[in-house]
């Protein structure tokens, strides 16, 4: 009884935030990658929306989802559906999002409610060439059918385009999404589908109100070491290690002046980048050669040696698994940057913009370890 | 007394004691000289559900014999666990050291302990003969206490709707269990079914269009009454989401599945075992509704 009195209400006013995607793979993978903490912080823009998830005031995990990831989205600005809610005065960006909090857990859960949202360890995004052709056009028509909002449409080039898909999932079926939010308030309503003639599944989940969470800004003039490289080379590492370590050590010394390009490593034996994790059964260190398939771009201005908690920087390996590229920085006062490159499906046909993930950590005070 | 028969169709034996050992460590195990009636009635079972059900002996069992003082009925009470490792060891599969030829499930007494006395005769991939023989341990029911065993009373269903796939309902069931204790379950005889759950956090309903309505009950009781009704008014009943669940669980034997929902006091569901024109038997499951103030 109490849903008609909402969805007169959602009649009114645009809702702030639609979007539809009709395979939710990707996105699914994107909020794995940041599901550490259930619960998370939603930024929705223009462009796209932020999720943040933080964890002992000490990581933090930001997904970056564009806007063009999904087949239709368009966003009407809170405050300019209430004029009432006068907040000329604030700076334009401020006033652009609205963001609330969310169980992002059973966000994905929802997601995935028919099994075909693809599993966490089925991300593959790494292993390239194995793409999947996935279910053409026409099944997703039906569910754009009711649509009259036609402003911020991106799937108006849609059906040329043949769609691929990275990961190599078992099931051929994927799972269309349809998203909405009314507002501050309101919950975040889902309706997903597998096929026209499958069942069709509605979720309302209560959203909270954003509270201020942690801020570590990174400066790009205090980095002082800055590395590209491959995520393969990266996970390889981090899954070697002892779940056991409690410490991760990041190393690393300005190349060789002579030897930038060159294939073997200087002399002296000073490593460029080193790994190194420590636990109670013993260390393991793990030295990067100097070789530009391995490291793509590797910068430092002087040589630094920074430790993180190791079940922080673990957290991380959901995203890195389904990650192509990573690049790692590092400031002078030991914040670690880490974003990973997730790779969209449809880059390969289309100009958009691979969505991201960024994890920030803060080092361990040297004097107290 | 005595029983003796051979097992035949011993995969399908194995799923259906599957999907009971899912439900309940102990059950019990009604021989008759047809029917083989598995009973789940346990209080101690968690949410409530009860399976009685009735399973044709041909088409389980071959040479089978049967004779008692209570009519020709044997009733027993064993341990699910054990049957389903028993069974497990007779079905071929794959993994299986040795190919099953023969299967003879008798009563026997050994140590002064009744036993259901399982031997399998079959032949390694050598070609060498191998016997295994598996003692359960079972307990007779006295014919007063089988009298006592009474299957649960409900009234005439208000909807019967055959139910998709249970392999297609049990993931989106699973993805609801952790979420919910309860879970709705909505029908009307117009093929819609919806599961539902409601919490702080989250709504979930996921509804079905296209599903068969069957009146099977109404046909025998008066034809008159299933036209005075809507036929898209909606039937609920609120079940416990782990019991549905482990309904589910017989995903393993089941081929069609019809649900009756009684509102807002339980829920049967009739798990035919084999094509449902020529059903080899048929679980029924009875999940009692929860009432829980809104």
């Amino acid at each position: 009884m109490s849903q008609n009195g909402d969805e007169q209400e959602e009649a009114q006013l645009p809702p702030v935030l639609k979007a539809s995607v009709h395979d939710v793979r990707y996105f699914a993978a994107l909020l794995r990658g940041v599901n550490f903490v259930n619960r998370a912080t939603v930024t929705i823009a223009k462009t796209g929306f932020v999720v943040v998830v933080e964890e002992a005031r000490t990581l933090l995990g930001t997904a970056y989802i564009f806007a063009d990831i999904f087949d239709e989205y368009t966003y009407n600005s809170e405050s300019a559906a209430a004029p009432q809610n006068s907040q000329t005065s604030e700076p334009e960006e401020e006033e652009a999002n609205s963001a609330f909090e969310i169980p992002l857990n059973t966000l994905i859960e929802c997601l995935n409610i028919f099994g075909t949202a693809g599993s966490s360890g089925a991300g593959t995004g790494a292993a390239t060439g194995k793409y999947k052709k996935w279910k053409r056009a026409g099944d997703d028509s039906d569910q754009e059918g009711d649509e009259d909002n036609g402003q911020g449409r991106r799937s108006s080039n849609g059906g040329a385009r043949g769609i691929e898909h990275y990961f190599g999932n078992a099931s051929d079926k994927a799972t269309g999404m349809r998203m909405s939010y009314a507002g501050s308030g309101f919950p975040l309503t889902l309706l997903i589908a597998e096929d026209a003639a499958g069942p069709t599944t509605t979720c309302e989940i209560t959203t909270y109100e954003a509270e201020p969470h942690l801020q570590l800004p990174f400066e790009s003039d205090r980095i002082v070491l800055k590395i590209i490289l491959k995520s393969s080379w990266l996970r390889d590492a981090l899954s070697e290690l002892d779940p056991s370590c409690d410490k991760l050590t990041f190393i690393g010394n300005p190349p060789p002046a002579a030897a930038t390009n060159g294939k073997q490593r200087a002399a002296n034996g000073t490593p460029m980048l080193r790994i190194q994790a420590a636990g109670t059964f013993g260390s393991t260190e793990m030295d990067y050669p100097n070789d530009r398939d391995v490291l793509e771009s590797f910068e430092c201005t002087r040589p630094v040696s920074f430790s993180y908690r190791f079940g922080h920087i673990s957290r991380t390996l959901r995203a890195l698994q389904s990650s192509t590229k990573t690049s790692l920085r590092i400031d002078d006062e030991g914040l670690l940057s880490l974003q990973f490159l997730m790779p969209s499906p449809k880059a390969k046909t289309e100009a958009a913009t691979d969505a991201f993930i960024e994890f920030r950590c803060l080092a361990l005070d040297d004097e107290l370890v | 007394m005595r029983f003796r028969a051979t097992i035949e169709n011993v995969n399908t034996f194995f799923r259906i004691i599957q999907a009971i050992e899912k439900l309940q460590k102990k059950c019990i195990i009604k021989f008759g000289e047809d029917v083989m009636s598995i009973i789940c009635n346990s209080e101690a079972n968690e949410g409530g559900i009860q399976v009685w059900s009735q399973i044709k002996v041909d088409s389980l069992f071959t040479s089978y014999r049967i004779q008692s003082n209570a009519s020709n009925v044997i009733t027993m009470a064993l341990s699910s666990e054990a049957l389903l490792a028993t069974l497990k060891s007779a079905s071929t599969s794959s993994k299986s050291a040795y190919e099953t030829e023969e299967i003879v499930m008798k009563l026997a007494k050994k140590n002064d302990q009744a036993v259901l006395s399982f031997e399998i005769s079959g032949m390694t991939r050598q070609g060498r003969k191998v016997r295994v023989a598996h003692d359960v341990k079972i307990e007779v029911m006295k014919p007063a206490d089988v009298a006592n065993l009474k299957e649960p009373m409900c009234p005439e269903p208000d909807v019967h709707i055959i139910l998709p796939p249970l392999q297609k309902l049990r993931p989106i069931v699973e993805r609801l269990r952790p979420m919910s204790d309860f879970l709705a379950v909505r029908a009307n005889n117009n093929g819609r079914l919806q599961l539902s759950i409601r919490t702080d956090t989250v709504n979930v309903d996921t509804e079905w269009k296209n599903c068969k309505n069957t009146n099977k009950a109404s046909t025998a009781s008066q034809d008159t009454e299933p036209d005075s009704r809507d036929p898209d008014e909606l039937f609920s009943v609120l079940v416990s989401t782990k019991s549905f669940f482990k309904f589910l669980n017989s995903h393993v034997v089941s081929t069609t599945t019809i649900a009756c929902i009684c509102q807002n006091h339980c829920m049967i569901l009739y798990v035919y075992v084999g094509d449902l024109a020529d059903a080899g038997g048929v679980l029924t499951f009875y999940i009692p509704g929860q009432l829980i103030d809104e």
